[in-house]
């Protein structure tokens, strides 16, 4: 099959996300398959009573592992940089002008990183409450 | 002025949400475009609820009691469904952004989508 006959199937880009832009979102986008399939593995099978979900007991204890933090902290970095990049991805698909995007971008960026710090700041407090 | 069909434009934002009479192609678009929100939307709120945990046994066990409403149970089954959804779908994105399977996208849409059907029902199996 030529290259060409494929062409009207293959994506373009968005006007305003740059290549790395494009290539993070697509990076993190499996990881995150991962990650999440980890996630809801922990929270809803094995650590996870019978009953329901993890108790403030269970949650200190899992994250007296010191590995567990690092790696919460880790997705939460990839989930909420995946979830703002396409965010600005469904808000160039509205085709905003120069001064609108780079009001958002900012917005979106300053969003990411205090939301990064806080559940760094959480996942810290969580771990230093036992022991 | 040339191939302004699929330019972005704000006029066209919601008509792109209710993809009806369109191709695959656009179901899947939508798809993927609400759950992201939704997904979104839950990440936050998920980030904020989990704050409660700083707080001590007493305001994060008060939480829990409140997921065993059948609304909330509804609403996380929700969520669980976009997971899987979005998941899925988005290997379908990646694996044809980079060249593979771009003429086989709809074969590859509905193949995800059976294996996102079957891991719901594995959770609302759990959930119930």
């Amino acid at each position: 099959m030529s290259q060409s006959s494929i062409a009207p199937y293959l994506p373009t880009p968005r006007p305003g996300e740059t290549a790395w832009i494009w290539l993070i979102k697509m990076i993190t986008g499996p990881l995150l398959v991962i990650l999440l399939a980890l996630h809801l593995l922990v929270n809803h099978y094995v650590g996870s009573s019978a009953s329901g979900l993890m108790t403030y007991e269970d949650v200190i204890h899992y994250f007296q592992n010191p590995m567990i933090p690092v790696i919460e902290i880790l997705f939460l970095i990839t989930v909420v940089t995946h979830s703002l990049i396409g965010l600005r991805g469904i808000v160039l698909d509205m085709n905003p002008s120069r001064p609108i995007l780079r009001i958002v971008t900012w917005f979106l960026s300053s969003l990411g990183i205090l939301s990064v710090a806080y559940g760094i700041w959480l996942a810290l407090t969580i771990a230093s409450k036992g022991g | 002025m040339a191939n302004t069909r699929n330019q972005p434009s704000a006029g066209k934002f919601w008509s792109w949400f209710l993809p009806i009479g369109r191709q695959t192609g656009s179901w899947a678009f939508a798809l993927n475009r609400i759950t992201a929100l939704g997904l979104t939307f839950y990440l936050f709120l998920h980030l904020v609820v989990l704050g409660r945990l700083a707080q001590g046994p007493g305001a994060y066990d008060q939480f829990l009691a409140l997921t065993k409403n059948p609304f909330i149970k509804f609403g996380e089954w929700i969520v669980v469904a976009a997971v899987f959804l979005h998941g899925l779908n988005g290997i379908r994105i990646v694996l044809t952004s980079f060249g593979v399977g771009v003429t086989r996208q709809k074969q590859l849409f509905f193949g995800l989508m059976i294996v996102a059907v079957f891991f719901i029902l594995m959770f609302t199996i759990r959930m119930v």
